[in-house]
This record gives structure tokens, C-alpha cells and sequence, in this order.
């Protein structure tokens, strides 16, 4: 890494005092939300959004650097990602009978979320996981915010919808880590990174995209073949 | 690309064809805001719920006398959305002035109805999230039509209009799964409609074609009442809200008939499923058509729409239908069969053989016979100063000749022998007494008339 070209807008970032890690982060950011777009406008995988999914990418990837290996950042990362949303509906049903305001039923079922994480921790460091013990802060905000978002979609459409929801988020989440941690696009975005500018060209074409969705030919494809079409 | 994926309608086109240039974000904002629209609607005379009390602050909360409620209401979040935060009371308990019961007969206490109207002032049921105004309103009461189908609620009826032209419906029925809710990813059913009739055709539960509702009655053919109403104030309700795109939701009251519930910005895609049929197709039919007048546009969506009709017609009378060129085979003597291309003609009433037809069929000697007589009689011109009874005396002889027929038409009079065939048509055989032509050039060789075709309709393309 350490004989690796530089364009000139990097350097002049490193030699301003910016962590080249943190330089790296934003240029692949645009690639991640624009993975996203893609799962969304073309293969139609929802996920929360974009920013739940952009944010659990950096949590895996912060994770994973962490560990210092890439498969550790999707396994821990995933086992954190599951248990906050395990604890998430446990708590949630037990706020049910208390028939409390949104906020604060909110506040308690983040307040069981960050114990239940804390106990995770400790758990990875007993068994001598030192890289589950270790994870940066940044990684488990991350990952306990999320709770906020599964819970909303709980409440607002249904428990179904917001688990399909969290699996399509670890799916495309778990697909952007592995894209941003390939060694060679990284190097090429230090090297080039103007050339990030060109996703906005790719989502020019995702936004004008009007065809059927990846899932869509799924969801209608009786239809399509005419399976149960009325009889002439 | 699949043949048929070009006429289904994808999120990404609803989105940005359909949704983003027609339904303009005041448009939009006015959907969301139950309580505005029912004001707009019910100035334009559409009926809507009645409205019991809304209540926008803490202290609206604080002041308001919960005994003067009815016995029966809906509670709803101003800007609720998928049909959540809604509470429906049925009535009050017996000898207890502030306990209402619930469909699943559980109690509702004053406190009840007090936490909930709290939630829905902070927002926890809006869209945005933001602080909303509750309200009581008029509960719509099951029209019992649809009682046998409905799981503790009332369908309703989603249209969706574009272009001022309904282009496709369906019923959407709650049911168990679904919690009394008629919202379909919830599991309640929906029901394809056909637009001319209103008579349901196939019926979905999560996106998956059921033929029957969970208690085992069959889902379509249900007759929609009213149907041509449901229609218009749809039509209405785009006129009004300006939504370019309209999912517009009518539900069917005991007593007053439709009346209109929702309107809905950002219409689902499963209404597709439930027709059997892609929306994309149908948009595209009535794209940039002008209609004028709110019953131009029923008219339009029945003539367009109506897909099942030739079913609904052969079931209701048992009649079928063909075209106006059919291929028939017609039976003649010593069961001599011919098939020929016919025109069906409702102009005519006699059916009328060409004469190479009839002297194939075998009726060659009661041509020349009658040939011969008409001639020596001196034509028509002569013929019909005479009696019919002494024209039937001067053919009495001609074989196989059961009557003459006198026939008025377009080229003027002619007099015709009649003979008896046997005309089979869509695999129906009828005995027909049908006239042979031989002075007319024919462009088909035979004309089948009004007389033969009573268990017909015929299709005018």
C-alpha cells in the first residue's frame, strides 16, 4: 500500500493532515450508494432506504479493518446486525402491554438494545474473540440506530415487512462490503478519483429507468405467462 | 424481454410516469389530509363519511365529553397512512355510557380512546411523523351483499382513474389475517373487477391467486351494486383532487349507497394480479384521449375495460357470440354437408343461399322447376298482382319447395322459392327455412338472417 500512486487530489488531502482511511471512505461512499440505487431501481431489493445500508456497510467495513480480516467483518458484523434486531422485536412486544408514546417505548427499546449489545461484547472477549471486543464505537452506533428504523417499519407496516426489509439491508450491505474492500478499486479510486464522478451518470440512467424490476418479473409472472388468465 | 411484460406496469414506471408529472405534490398533500378531503369531496356533492369531531390539540383532548360520542364511530389519524392507527367501535356496552366494544367484542374504555387520540396528536401514525389531528367519524355500515365475504370490516373498492377513464378496479376484502383491514399486504383479499359489468373475476391474497374466501365461498362473479355510481364518483373525485393518478377508495354503504373513503396518491401494483391483466396496457389506451363529460368516462372504461363481458352475457342468457363472418356448414338433401364462409346479418331476416350453394346442396330441380314456372308466369311484375294462396297454387308443384318468400330490400322487391337446410353454427345445429337468391351477385355464399340467429349475439368489430 505504501508505494501506491496517488492522484493529486489525494495527496493534497494527505499532506493537509486528512487520514488517507477517511479519504478512502468518502470516495467509495458515491460507489456504495449508487450499488444501492442499482438494487433498488433494477433488481428491486428495498432495503431501509439508502442510508441504513450505506451506514451498515461502513459498520462491516469498520468492523472488518478492526479484526483485520475481511470474512470477520461480515461474521461479527452480521451476529451484531441480528442481535440488535432479535432484542429489537423482543423488546418491542414486551412495550406492547405498557401502551406507551412513541419516543419514549423508543428510548427503552434502545436502552435494551445497547445492554444486550454490551453483553455480546463481553461475550466475543471471553471466548477470546478479540476482534468482537475490540470493535470501534462507530460501528456499534451504527448498528443500534438501525434499531430505530426496524422498529419504525414494525409499526408502520407490519413485522413481516420490516424483517424482509432487514434481510434485503444485510444483503446489499453485506455485497457493498465486499465490493468496497476489493483491493484494486480501491487503489483505482486513490488513483482516480474523479472518475467517481461518473456514478452520477450511472444514476441518471437508474432515475430515467422505467422496465419492470429484477423482483418484479417474479412477482408477476403469472401474469406474464398468462398462467390464470381469464378464459376466452 | 417476456411478450407480455411490456403491458404490466413496474414500480419505476408508476413512479415516474404515472405518479411524478401527474399527481403534483399540493395534489398530493391534499390526499394525505383526511380531513381536507372530505371537505373538498363533500363540496363537490360526493358522499363521504360523516364527520363526528376532529380533534387537533391537548386541550381539544382535554375538553371534549366522550359520552356524547354514538354507539358506533371510527377513530383515525388525520395523516395516517395503510390504513393504520384506525380504531373501529361498533357499539356501547349495555347500562355503560363510556365503554364502546370492538369488532373482536373487546372493550374500549374512555382511557383507551384517550391514549390513542394522544398518539395519534404525537404523531406516532403519521406519515411524517410529525403532530396530526384525530378524528371521530361515521362508521359505514356492511352492505349485506358482501356480509358473507367481509371479516369484521367493510370491503371497499379501489378504482384507479387516469385521464378521467377508470381504468381498472378491484374489491378488497378484509379478512382474518388481515385483522378487518381491507389493505392487501396485510392479507386481505383483493378481487379483479370487470369494468363493464361490475361482477368480479379472480381474486388474490398476498400477491398468490385463491379461488375461494377462507370461510369456502367462490370470489367471482360477486355483482358489485351500483356499479355505474362507484364509477363516476371516482371520475368526480379526480376532478376534484386534481391527482393525475388516482387510486380512489369507495366503499358501499347499508343505506346510503357509495361512498367515498380515500383518495390515494400512490395506488399499488397487485390490482394487476387481481385483474389478470397489466396496467400499462390499459394506461396507454386512454393516454392523451378528451373526455369531456364524467359519463363520457364510464362509458369509455365499460367499452374498453370490459374484458369478461362475452362470458358474463353467455352465462346471463346462454347465448354466444360470433362474428359478423362466420364459418358454418349448412346440411342440405341426402345430408349433403358444405361448409362455407357465411355473413351474419342482422339486416336480414331470412337466411339466404346463393344459388351455386343450393344446387350443390341438392335443390338443383327445385330451381329449374320454380325457374321454369316463374318465367312462364311472366316474373314478379306479374306475380304479384295474383292472391298469395294463388301463388302458392301455381309452386304447389316444385319439389322440395316448402314456400316462396316475398323479400324487400335494398335492390328492391324479389320473389324467392324457400327450401328447408339444416345450418350448423358454433357447433349448434338449427333447421332452418332459408330463400335462395339467384338474380343478385352475392360476396358470400350464404346470409344468415335474424330468423336463425335468436341464440346468438353477434360481435360487431
Amino acid at each position: 500500500m505504501e508505494d501506491q500512486a496517488y492522484s493529486s487530489l489525494v495527496e493534497i488531502a494527505v499532506n493537509y493532515g486528512v487520514p488517507i482511511s477517511t479519504v478512502t471512505l468518502i470516495l467509495v461512499l458515491p460507489i456504495v450508494v449508487t450499488i444501492i440505487t442499482f438494487f433498488r431501481q433494477i433488481v428491486g431489493i428495498k432495503a431501509f432506504g439508502i442510508y441504513t445500508p450505506a451506514m451498515v456497510t461502513f459498520a462491516f467495513s469498520g468492523i472488518g479493518l478492526q479484526a483485520g480480516n475481511l470474512s470477520k467483518g461480515v461474521k461479527y458484523g452480521t451476529a451484531i446486525f441480528v442481535m440488535v434486531i432479535l432484542v429489537g422485536t423482543l423488546s418491542r412486544i414486551l412495550m406492547k402491554k405498557f401502551r406507551l408514546l412513541y419516543l419514549p417505548r423508543m428510548a427503552i427499546v434502545i436502552t435494551l438494545v445497547s445492554f444486550a449489545t454490551l453483553g455480546v461484547l463481553i461475550a466475543g472477549g471471553a471466548k477470546n474473540r478479540t476482534g468482537l471486543a475490540e470493535v470501534s464505537i462507530f460501528p456499534i452506533l451504527i448498528m443500534i440506530t438501525l434499531v430505530e428504523k426496524f422498529v419504525a417499519t414494525q409499526i408502520e407496516k407490519s413485522s413481516r415487512t420490516a424483517i424482509i426489509l432487514s434481510t434485503e439491508t444485510l444483503i446489499i450491505s453485506i455485497i457493498s462490503y465486499y465490493i468496497i474492500s476489493w483491493q484494486p478499486l480501491l487503489s483505482f479510486v486513490k488513483q482516480y478519483p474523479i472518475i467517481i464522478l461518473l456514478t452520477i451518470f450511472v444514476n441518471i440512467f437508474l432515475g430515467r429507468w422505467t422496465g419492470l424490476r429484477l423482483i418484479e418479473y417474479f412477482r408477476f409472472k403469472d401474469l406474464i405467462n398468462g398462467k390464470n388468465a381469464p378464459k376466452k | 424481454m417476456l411478450p407480455k411484460s411490456k403491458d404490466i406496469l413496474g414500480m419505476n414506471a408508476r413512479n415516474l410516469i404515472y405518479i411524478r408529472p401527474n399527481n403534483l405534490k399540493s395534489a398530493k398533500r391534499l390526499a394525505d389530509d383526511k380531513l381536507r378531503c372530505k371537505r373538498v369531496l363533500k363540496k363537490a356533492r360526493v358522499p363521504v363519511p360523516r364527520l363526528i369531531k376532529s380533534i387537533k390539540t391537548q386541550e381539544d383532548l382535554d375538553n371534549f365529553d366522550f359520552s356524547t360520542l354514538p354507539n358506533s364511530f371510527v377513530l383515525k389519524p388525520n395523516f395516517g397512512f395503510g390504513g393504520e392507527g384506525i380504531l373501529v367501535v361498533y357499539g356501547r356496552k349495555k347500562g355503560n355510557e363510556n365503554i364502546w366494544v370492538k369488532a373482536n367484542r373487546s372493550q374500549v374504555t374512555e382511557q383507551h380512546l384517550r391514549t390513542h387520540v394522544k398518539n395519534i396528536l404525537d404523531g406516532s401514525f403519521s406519515r411524517t411523523g410529525t403532530s396530526d389531528i384525530a378524528f371521530f367519524e361515521e362508521r359505514i355500515r356492511l352492505y349485506p351483499g358482501f356480509k358473507p365475504y367481509a371479516f369484521r370490516g367493510v370491503p371497499d373498492i379501489r378504482v384507479i382513474v387516469y385521464n378521467r377513464v377508470p381504468v381498472m378496479a378491484m374489491i378488497r376484502i378484509p379478512t382474518e389475517v388481515s385483522g378487518g383491514t381491507s389493505n392487501l399486504h396485510r392479507g386481505g383479499i383483493g378481487v379483479g373487477i370487470d369494468m363493464a359489468t361490475g361482477v368480479t373475476t379472480t381474486a388474490i391474497q398476498y400477491d398468490r391467486v385463491v379461488e375461494k374466501s377462507p370461510n369456502g365461498l367462490l370470489l367471482s362473479g360477486i355483482k358489485i351494486p351500483q356499479w355505474k355510481e362507484i364509477l363516476e364518483l371516482a371520475i368526480k373525485a379526480q376532478d376534484v383532487s386534481r391527482l393525475g393518478y388516482l387510486g380512489a377508495d369507495i366503499a358501499i354503504d347499508r343505506e346510503n349507497g357509495p361512498v367515498f373513503m380515500e383518495l390515494n396518491a400512490r395506488p399499488g401494483l397487485s390490482i394487476q394480479v387481481a385483474n389478470q391483466e397489466g396496467l400499462l396496457a390499459r394506461l396507454n389506451r386512454v393516454e392523451g384521449l378528451k373526455i369531456k363529460t364524467v359519463r363520457r368516462g364510464v362509458a369509455l372504461s365499460r367499452n374498453l375495460f370490459g374484458g369478461e363481458i362475452e362470458d358474463e352475457i353467455e352465462g346471463l342468457s346462454g347465448k354466444r357470440i360470433i362474428g359478423t363472418v362466420e364459418k358454418i356448414k349448412i346440411i342440405g338433401r341426402n345430408k349433403k354437408e358444405i361448409t362455407v364462409e357465411a355473413k351474419i346479418d342482422t339486416g336480414a331476416g331470412f337466411t339466404s343461399l346463393g344459388l351455386e350453394l343450393a344446387k350443390e346442396l341438392g335443390f338443383i330441380n327445385t330451381i329449374i322447376a320454380y325457374e321454369t314456372i316463374y318465367s312462364e308466369q311472366g316474373g314478379w311484375d306479374k306475380l304479384k298482382k295474383l292472391s298469395t294462396k294463388e301463388r302458392s297454387l301455381l309452386f304447389k308443384k316444385v319439389p322440395y319447395l316448402i314456400d316462396t318468400a316475398i323479400i324487400h330490400s335494398s335492390h328492391g322487391t324479389t320473389y324467392r322459392p324457400v327450401v328447408k337446410v339444416k345450418v350448423v353454427m358454433d357447433k349448434k345445429t338449427i333447421p332452418a327455412r332459408v330463400t335462395i337468391i339467384s338474380r343478385e351477385h352475392l360476396k358470400y355464399p350464404a346470409i344468415i338472417g335474424r330468423r336463425n340467429l335468436k341464440r346468438f349475439l353477434v360481435e360487431v368489430k
